[in-house]
């Protein structure tokens, strides 16, 4: 199973259809006083010292609005925000203003491949996980035949997890969150793991789950995957949605943006004096 | 390809959340939390048995120093007490035990609490789970060291004969107080040790001056030959306050008896043990808001 033909998604008519995310002027803060691995130590100065409040907004005023059957696209250049929406959407951080309104099973497959627990067994780890995902214990063991076939681990599946390559603890991650159906599917650069055979695997997987579930928010730096699966992309710079609309048009405004970046970039260099050819990014 | 559970066959994620900016008030996030726990009481069970398993907690070998770290330590405190003190005291060996037991289980459990959060940073970031699961599993799971550690009480008893009695059936209240306390100490410090890496080092020496304050290896009435208590009463209210003088002297009557004057195991102050029990459910509820009202920031700071 490695072409997979995926039709393109039919254009949704938003109105009057029921939302499956919803967010209202959203902002998420940081503080950076605890940002840090902090102390006792160190803290009682902080706090007792200046109150200098450091606040940063990794995200501000977001307001958007994901339909069923629609699958959103989040773009923009790295620390824009982007995987901070998705742990606010998945409920793993609550926002510091606005509001966040989801109706439906979220499942996030942020980050992959990082098993549950290096000292317990795989198959220790499947249960785990499907405890953590809050499947039911005989649906978990039911599912633990055909994920163990499905990450290939072979006799190592009852072997605890450290001892497994970087590839075998992705697949079996990858195994273990697709597990499940979701209503909403958020996805953060799940395709950037595991050798060429798995990807491919595990590409048409995610595709699959893409079709099964009702709301899909994929955050990539694959513009391919935009345009081709995507039937709205919004474009995130510095925690605000500059813009939102067809893929193709964010995307090019993306590239645009990028570009312009890329130029200022390489005109402050030359104003500094120096070599731009240290400076110029590849 | 993988066959799939359609996520709406699970029964312990809601379907549907709704986050607002602002605080909650400290009822409602109680109220939360006991949902939290109750909810997800089979992810509690999952994360114990996988501790027990990962320490190989679930045989007698993996409690191995479950057996041995009491016997060596009352070792330690019968040498020092008895020869370099040079005090005697008949059955010291019991007695100092019965204490030295419940201390450590209580020490271990709130020194795993305190890591519980922290060491799971990954997965907080990953998935959403309330988080209130990971002190419970924690100090659930020293219940079982804690059990293991009965065998060399056992051991014990048998030179100690005379000492057995039916009062021995009050163990597992006392310890069932013992329980709630800690759960309460263990949000306190699951949550704190978040923002405070460094929580771990003031915590073993606040621990290691409550055990030498508290009276397990004297009893309280030996306080009362001490000048510095005739002359101020109140200090010898301020320490009966301490919730592990009202737990040792507790298993100091029912498995050794009492000192002063010397006699068989008796009756635990039951009445102590029920204020005890009241208080440890206050602060329980206080460990909770502490707790909940730190959790959205867990995400941020791991």
């Amino acid at each position: 199973m490695t072409a997979v033909a995926v039709d393109e998604p039919p254009p949704i008519a938003r109105d009057g259809r029921p939302h499956a995310i919803r967010t209202e002027d959203l902002g998420v803060k940081y503080d950076l006083r605890f940002t840090k691995k902090t102390t006792i130590s160190r803290s009682l100065g902080d706090i007792l010292g200046r109150g200098s409040k450091k606040d940063f907004w990794a995200l501000k005023g977001v307001s958007l609005k994901v339909v069923h059957g629609e699958s959103l696209a989040v773009i923009g250049p790295n620390g824009a925000g982007k995987s901070t929406l998705l742990q606010v959407l998945a409920g793993i951080i609550k926002p510091s203003a606005g509001v966040v309104d989801v109706r439906g099973h979220v499942s996030g497959l942020l980050t992959l491949g990082a098993g549950f627990d290096t000292e317990l067994s795989g198959r220790d780890n499947i249960l785990l996980g499907g405890a953590f995902l809050g499947l039911d214990d005989h649906v978990t063991r039911e599912l633990m035949p055909s994920i163990v076939e499905y990450a290939d681990l072979g006799e190592f599946i009852d072997t605890p997890l450290k001892t497994y390559s970087s590839g075998m603890r992705a697949r079996l991650g990858f195994a273990i969150a697709t597990s499940v159906n979701p209503d909403i599917l958020l996805l953060d650069e799940v395709l950037a793991t595991g050798d060429a055979t798995f990807r491919e695997k595990s590409k048409a997987r995610v595709i699959e789950i893409v079709k099964a579930a009702k709301a899909v928010v994929l955050v990539t730096h694959d513009m391919s995957w935009v345009t081709e699966y995507c039937n709205r992309a919004i474009l995130i710079e510095h925690g605000r949605v500059v813009a939102e609309g067809e893929p193709a048009d964010v995307v090019e405004l993306h590239r645009v943006h990028t570009e312009e970046a890329k130029a200022a970039k390489l005109a402050a260099a030359k104003a500094a004096g120096l070599d731009s050819a240290v400076i110029a990014p590849r | 390809m993988i066959p799939y559970a359609a996520m709406s066959a699970t029964t312990e994620v809601p379907g549907a959340f709704r986050h607002a900016a602002g605080e909650q008030g400290p009822i409602s996030l109680v109220r939360e939390g006991i949902t939290d726990i109750r909810s997800r009481q089979r992810l509690v069970r999952y994360l114990t048995t996988a501790d027990m398993h990962k320490r190989g907690a679930d045989t007698l070998l993996g409690n191995i120093w479950w057996v041995l770290d009491p016997l060596l330590q009352m070792l330690v405190y019968l040498i020092f007490v008895t020869i370099i003190t040079n005090q005697q005291v008949p059955g010291y060996p019991l007695f100092i035990f019965a204490a030295i037991l419940p201390w450590k289980w209580f020490t271990a459990s709130v020194g795993d609490a305190a890591t519980s959060v922290v060491s799971q940073g990954n997965l907080i970031k990953q998935i959403a789970f309330p988080k209130l699961v990971l002190p419970v599993s924690a100090v659930t799971s020293g219940v079982v060291g804690f059990a293991f550690g009965l065998i060399p009480l056992l051991g014990l008893m048998v030179f100690f004969q005379d000492r057995i009695s039916p009062y021995l059936l009050f163990l597992p209240v006392i310890a069932a107080v013992q329980f709630v306390f800690t759960i309460g100490i263990a949000f306190l410090v699951a949550a704190g040790n978040v923002f405070f890496r460094d929580l771990g080092n003031v915590l073993r020496h606040v621990l290691r001056l409550w055990w030498f304050l508290s009276p397990g290896l004297y009893s309280l009435s030996k306080l009362d030959s001490l000048g510095i208590f005739q002359a101020h009463p109140a200090l010898k209210t301020i320490l009966m306050l301490n919730p592990f003088a009202v737990l040792f002297e507790a298993y100091h009557a029912v498995i050794y008896g009492t000192t002063n004057p010397p006699g068989p195991p008796t009756m635990p102050n039951l009445l102590s043990l029920g204020i005890l029990f009241v208080v440890s459910l206050f602060l329980i509820a206080f460990g909770t808001y502490v707790f909940k009202r730190l959790e959205p920031n867990f995400a941020k700071v791991l």
